[in-house]
């Protein structure tokens, strides 16, 4: 079992990864990775049921990074998880390499989805949930969906869906960090509160601090005990957490570091760890 | 008994291939009633999915079946389908080219009749068919329906199904094949032109060719039933052989059958087809029959074609 201090280095060492890849190929979204860091490195370093050397492995757990566009922490844990070698990561985006602007199942080992059109990780979700429990698979499909995308509608379609099949094998993490493309969350609609929507599809719903592996642990476990509902956890997260200059600043959402601003975040997430 | 209805006809190829296969599930929008699948959800209570009227999640609940190994079919209306669920479609099935078979209810004008614009669809095989790795079939009649979703549920990969109202005419005999990518010669009378054909319009193409044989011009009918992937070699044959033709599909005259045909006269042999279908404008509700015949689908209309066409 993993300590949460080798978490929390985890954690670090893949935000570092996103610095440096987002540098090194000049495009992508560094700030939505940063919020949902804790979550990723407790998800692939100590909760999913996987197997990297069969990706395709029919009894895994499932993950669907439904904000598709903060896929490159999610390429960072693949790769530091054995998927595919960390030279990858340099190749993002770039017609030559496997990782492509959005997850894509076709062309990613360990991807389970292709996401990135926003809203439809719930659904989709449901679905791997209701087809492993219809064919006997005990497994959890894991989806983290970011707060902005819930403005989608097909979100609540799915929510509803998930609770009338009573789908306990789904949890979701919604990425709180109030941000989107174009502003704050709460200024662009009024999505929230959140977890008292959740609650009202009849979803079990924890509220938690995103940033905290200890708290996220113990609301995973509740999860996974909830045996006839899917469940919410609700977190709070920051946009660009742990890198000060990127910290709530959402110029960050889609935006290459320079070769300083790359050493200011090796600085400050604790060196290379 | 001969079935009457594509809808019925389609499900009881389902229900067929289902007790064979357990994998085969359907997802239903709130679609149980307008796909006749009742006898399904009594057979196969825990293999049917109800999602409430949702389409859009329907197709990705389907998605991630699918990914699981399991052999979903999402039923619904053919515009709710492919319009609204467009993206689902194109991004999450056709792109990772899940085993997912969508059905279409109320193709064309003559399925959603009555009912007027919101639930007649002459746009979805144009839709479908600009997005890569989507089969597109439809079929001329209830028995075709039945042999093309037999032969759609052995099919790995993404097949849309267009299906009616379930008041199909039936056109051809019981015994006639379906084969999925071909085309079929269903009467030829000579070589003056060809006729192509596709869905349940095909009772006034047949007609068509009657009255313009017994006028002295002798005709080819062709049924397209599979539109996507299009028997392109054997089209090409037939326009070879005749250098003329007419298309005629209910559907809107852009994307169509019409336009695969074009395309392939186009690129291997240059003549002139003359399109019957939905002239880019909306129609309104009215008796099936009636509406082909306001909205420039009559047999007279086919005829006149022909005769124009024939004597370039």
């Amino acid at each position: 079992m993993a300590t949460n201090t080798e978490l929390y280095c985890m954690a670090n060492r893949l935000r570092l990864d996103v610095v440096e890849t987002v540098h090194a190929v000049g495009d992508g979204h560094p700030g939505p990775c940063m919020s949902i860091a804790e979550i990723i490195a407790l998800l692939y370093f100590e909760e999913m049921r996987l197997n990297p050397a069969e990706p395709n492995w029919p009894e895994r757990d499932r993950f669907i990074l439904s904000k598709g566009h903060a896929c490159p922490i999610l390429y960072a844990a693949l790769a530091r998880k054995g998927y595919f070698p960390l030279e990858e990561l340099k190749k993002l985006r770039m017609l030559e390499g496997m990782l492509q602007g959005h997850p894509d199942s076709n062309k990613t080992p360990g991807i389970d989805s292709v996401t990135g059109s926003l809203g439809n990780g719930v659904a989709i979700g449901l679905g791997m949930a209701l087809g492993c429990r219809m064919q006997g698979v005990d497994n959890f499909v894991y989806v983290i969906v970011g707060d902005g995308e819930q403005q989608e509608g097909i979100i609540w379609e799915a929510a509803m869906s998930a609770a009338k099949h009573n789908a306990g094998n789904l949890i979701v993490f919604s990425d709180g960090n109030n941000n989107q493309s174009g502003g704050k969350v709460t200024e662009l609609s009024s999505l929230y509160p959140l977890a008292d929507k959740w609650s009202s599809f009849h979803w079990h719903v924890q509220s938690v601090d995103g940033h905290d592996i200890g708290a996220l642990r113990e609301a995973v476990a509740a999860a996974k005990a909830e045996k006839s509902r899917p469940s919410l956890i609700d977190c709070k997260t920051i946009k660009g957490k742990n890198i000060p200059y990127m910290e709530n600043n959402n110029a960050w959402h889609k935006r290459t570091p320079t070769a300083e601003e790359v050493e200011l975040a090796r600085a400050a997430l604790g060196g290379a760890l | 008994m001969r079935i009457k209805s594509s809808r019925e006809a389609a499900m009881k190829a389902i229900i067929e291939a289902a007790r064979l296969d357990g994998k085969i599930v359907v997802v239903s929008p709130d679609s149980v009633l307008a796909a006749r699948a009742v006898p399904f959800l009594e057979e196969f209570p825990n293999r049917l999915i109800e999602v409430g009227i949702a389409e859009q999640s329907a197709v990705d609940i389907a998605a991630g079946l699918a990914s699981t190994g399991m052999k979903p079919i999402v039923i619904s209306y053919a515009g709710f389908l492919t319009m609204r669920a467009c993206e689902m479609i194109r991004t999450f099935i056709a792109y990772p080219g899940l085993n997912v078979k969508l059905i279409g209810l109320n193709g064309g004008m003559l399925g959603g009749e009555r009912e007027g614009v919101t639930h007649q669809f002459y746009e979805d095989v144009g839709i479908l068919r600009s997005m890569p790795g989507v089969a597109i079939i439809a079929p001329a009649d209830a028995q075709q329906a039945y042999l093309a979703a037999k032969e759609m549920l052995g099919i790995t990969g993404p097949v849309y199904l267009r299906l009616g109202s379930g008041r199909e005419p039936e056109v051809f005999e019981e015994n006639t094949p379906f084969v999925f990518g071909k085309i079929r010669e269903v009467k030829r009378y000579g070589d003056d032109l060809a006729i192509f054909a596709s869905g349940f319009i095909m009772n006034r193409a047949i007609e068509a060719l009657e009255r313009l044989n017994m006028e002295g011009i002798g005709a080819t009918l062709i049924d397209v039933p599979t539109i996507k992937p299009l028997d392109s070699k054997a089209v090409a044959e037939v326009l070879a052989r005749t250098g003329r033709a007419v298309a005629v599909e209910d559907h809107n005259f852009f994307g169509g059958m019409s336009s695969a045909i074009c395309e392939v006269a186009c690129h291997y042999h240059p003549c002139h087809v003359r399109r019957l279908g939905l002239r880019d404008i909306y129609p309104r509700s009215g008796h099936a029959d009636k509406l082909l015949d306001a909205y420039g689908l009559s047999v007279d209309d086919i005829v006149a074609a022909a005769k124009e066409i024939a004597r370039h």
